[in-house]
């Protein structure tokens, strides 16, 4: 148990947390070990499938490579084990009986199946934490159901409400379905640690669903409400929103912009500078003055107005004269842009960590930023760097090291 | 005997400030047992009062379950002095206000740590609170253009995809009872507390994820490409019987393969060269989407994904409401339950709203020892008397006549 002060600048004590997790998980052990948790990779001998994933730093393949791995796993540990062989499993349990917390998101039952499931390995730490991270939770009839990212953003709805109105439910970019599980999976992890540090609590379970956890990251469309309340499915409105007239994206003179009139003060300072620009007394009609929600049967008009202003303007013009008006306007970015983005730069976002194989790359750790705390900055691991310290420290001799390794199970 | 505490029992919440992330915040905080105070004022609702429209008020239980609801107008002399003795018993402030707005007010960083010296601030920002856009006004509904994510959603060569909520805001708020439970056990074990901010723009453009890094060692910048996938095929969402009915399928390996080939018949064409490998699928998925998509056209969504995940095969209906609010896997977990709640009405202060039922989501995480409570649901202004008379000890006089004069209204 690691219930000790953190390092001096760091956020979170060193509780030592296994990281079994594939795809699902990926991300909620990636946040711990950012901000200071000792997070073990745990990985099969071979590696994890997930340094074998392209592309690859310098389109050179290679398991030290990966840019989904390098991503994913920065200021973490790894070890190997191969926890379906008997010796491995008893390393394991060793491993678990040093553990504060083990995340994992394996099929539902295939840890119990290999004798590594919550109950028993809490009889030899009655303290541990442990957070499944499954598709669709350990309970209920689909419990067992295979999932990918499209399928998850498919299962929680999340494509149902991005796209064209005329074209088929999108998927986002970037795997997005890594995130919601993982966050809420590492506020009841940390809500868990308090109970059981602060509170005289024992150790517990927790079980996440990522179907439910996506479908709470697009609360505000509401639905099942809208469902319940008049029988309405919410569906895909395009680039244009439906719950704030006018918000969404427009072209600019140069890409796009995106825009979104809330109050209605902001409508009437957008409509007079749209009027400036462009001389059309359309945009002053009264019918459209008022709230959000005002604008409503005007959608379409307005839009054609919105858009014959913003193709008048560059992005870079619209974000930085909006806000002299008190307007919202913000910049299309892609990758390229964040990484030169001035506000980034300044915010503590970025941190440059070095890597033996791969060379100095900017990472984004930045979540939150701190004059007394900050983000630890170690780049993601070889495979298996680990495993002398780690096993070491659990009391394993050289020659009992030396065995495993022979033996595969490490 | 069982442990009766919470997670975070005894620790006290301050939450000022609308929309989605910070009450998501300051909801997640309270599930986990804390107290949260969320200041409002009848005088200026939160927008999301009104969102969504059809039910206004109906929305807010999502953010708003758990807490103490009161009224304080912070712009007001009598107000200010009252949320300054909240700032005393209070274990944590939680805002999203710009920082102009709160030195205008006199709830600057500085003078909240002189009212409590280990208060835990965490700071939520649309753009950042240092930086050439600090003063900057943002919505979290448009941050995910500006972290990267719509960019590479969509067709090729169609407008970037939206999704049509804020989701950026949902990053932060779930990223920030983290922090903030971090600064806790901190300050119990070192003594010392913290001032964090978060931004949405962070948490948004982290969500760009390896691509990140992918530019820098190549230049690279994503594509968008549909609901196409560089290393499975098929891998996209079919139309199926019925109005906007769709499901999604994705198969990512020989055996998926070779089970979907068993659930639609083994037609000839599965045993063209074309669709031998993962590579040739990959090769010639424009004629195996129409093909795939022939064959979902003539049944349900429900089917499909029925018959396919009975055989292994990664498959789901692409989710309406409807979906989502009869599944009976949600039911069996119980996810959605129902809740009170008021019908906003601007012309009049909140006590004066109607009561009406609706539904509202548990929070997702299932803990065995400390369960998350739902907790119960205040309309605006409804603690006031407990968290005046109760926490601060204001006498009745002093708080109708702070009410009466509308500083805390």
């Amino acid at each position: 148990m690691s219930f000790q002060a953190p390092a001096d600048g760091v956020l979170l004590p060193p509780y030592r947390i296994l990281d079994l997790t594939g795809p699902e998980g990926v991300f909620c052990g990636k946040l711990l070990a950012d901000y200071g948790a000792e997070v073990i990779k745990v990985e099969p001998p071979a590696g994890d499938p997930a340094r074998q994933r392209p592309p690859f730093i310098g389109d050179e393949p290679g398991l030290e490579r990966s840019s989904y791995f390098l991503f994913y796993n920065t200021n973490k540990r790894s070890v190997t084990v191969d926890i379906e062989s008997p010796e491995g499993q008893d390393l394991f349990k060793k491993l678990a009986a040093s553990a504060d917390v083990i995340i994992e998101s394996f099929s539902v039952g295939y840890m119990k199946y290999l004798g590594l499931d919550f109950d028993s390995l809490k009889t030899n730490n009655p303290g541990l934490i442990m957070a499944s991270i499954t598709p669709f939770g350990q309970t209920g009839p689909w419990k067992d159901y295979k999932s990918t990212d499209l399928i998850s953003l498919a299962a929680s709805g999340f494509m149902q409400i991005t796209g064209d109105p005329d074209g088929p439910p999108l998927r986002q970019g970037n795997e997005q379905s890594h995130f919601p599980g993982s966050q809420h999976a590492v506020t009841a992890i940390m809500g868990a640690l308090l109970y059981r540090d602060l509170q005289d609590g024992q150790g517990q379970y927790i079980d996440v669903s990522m179907q439910e956890a996506m479908i709470t990251y697009y609360t505000d469309a509401h639905p099942a409400l809208a469902w319940m309340q008049r029988g309405e499915n919410v569906t895909r409105v395009g680039t244009n929103s439906t719950l704030v007239i006018p918000l969404g994206a427009y072209p600019s003179k140069d890409g796009w912009i995106s825009a979104g009139i809330i109050t209605p003060r902001e409508w009437e300072n957008l409509s007079n500078w749209m009027y400036e620009v462009t001389g059309n007394e359309e945009i002053l009609n009264d019918d459209y003055k008022g709230g959000n929600q005002d604008r409503a049967p005007y959608n379409d008009i307005i839009t054609a107005l919105v858009i014959d202003f913003t193709t008048r303007f560059t992005s870079e013009e619209l974000f930085h004269q909006g806000q002299e008006r008190n307007l919202v306007f913000i910049p299309v970015n892609t990758v390229s842009d964040l990484l030169n983005d001035p506000q980034l730069e300044a915010s503590n976002f970025w941190f440059d960590l070095d890597h033996a194989e791969v060379g100095t790359l900017k990472y984004p750790l930045g979540v939150f930023d701190s004059d007394e705390v900050t983000p630890v900055t170690k780049p993601a691991p070889y495979l298996g760097q680990d495993n002398d310290a780690i096993y070491g420290d659990l009391g394993l001799g050289e020659s009992e090291l030396a065995a495993l390794r022979t033996g595969g199970a490490i | 005997m069982t442990n009766q505490n919470k997670p975070l029992s005894g620790v006290r919440v301050l939450e000022l400030g609308p929309y989605v992330a910070l009450p998501l915040t300051g909801r997640i905080l309270a599930s986990l047992g804390a107290e949260v105070i969320k200041v409002e004022t009848n005088k200026v609702l939160d927008e999301m009062n009104f969102i969504p429209a059809w039910s206004r008020g109906g929305g807010q239980p999502e953010f708003q379950r758990g807490k103490k609801r009161i009224t304080i107008d912070v712009r007001t002399p009598d107000g200010l002095e009252v949320f300054k003795e909240l700032v005393k018993v209070s274990d944590v402030f939680i805002t999203n206000f710009r920082r102009n707005i709160l030195d205008r007010w006199g709830i600057d960083f500085p003078e909240l740590r002189r009212l409590r010296q280990d208060i835990i601030l965490m700071w939520q920002t649309g753009l950042g609170g240092i930086g050439p856009y600090y003063t900057y006004k943002s919505y979290g509904i448009l941050v995910q253009h500006m972290g990267g994510v719509s960019l590479m959603s969509g067709e090729e060569g169609e407008p970037p995809a939206t999704i049509n909520t804020s989701y950026s805001d949902y990053h932060t708020g779930v990223f920030q009872p983290v922090a903030i439970m971090g600064a806790l056990l901190r300050r119990r074990l070192t003594g010392q507390p913290a001032t964090m901010e978060s931004s949405i723009f962070k948490s948004g453009a982290l969500t760009a994820g390896p691509a990140i890094l992918d530019y820098q060692s190549m230049g690279r910048v994503p594509q968008r490409i549909g609901n196409r996938d560089p290393f499975a095929a098929p891998h996209g969402a079919y139309q199926c019987q019925g109005d906007d009915r769709w499901c999604a399928i994705a198969i990512q390996t020989e055996e998926q393969w070779q089970s979907f080939r068993q659930v639609i018949g083994n037609p000839d064409w599965c045993s063209e060269d074309a669709f031998s490998t993962m590579e040739f699928r990959l090769a010639n998925q424009d004629r195996l989407d129409t093909l795939v998509g022939e064959w979902a056209a003539t049944r349900t969504a429900e089917d499909v994904m029925t018959q396919l995940q009975d055989a292994g095969v990664p498959a789901s209906v692409v989710s309406q409401g409807q979906d989502l609010y009869e599944s009976e896997h949600l039911k069996a977990r119980g996810f959605y339950q129902p809740t009170p709640y008021y019908l906003a009405d601007r012309s009049n202060p909140a006590y004066e709203w109607e009561q009406f039922e609706g539904i509202a989501a548990a929070n997702p995480p299932k803990m065995s020892e400390s369960p998350m409570d739902f907790g119960s649901y205040s309309n605006i202004g409804e603690d006031n008397d407990y968290v005046f008379k109760e926490i601060l000890g204001m006498s009745q006089a002093e708080v109708d006549r702070f009410t009466k004069n509308q500083s805390l209204y």
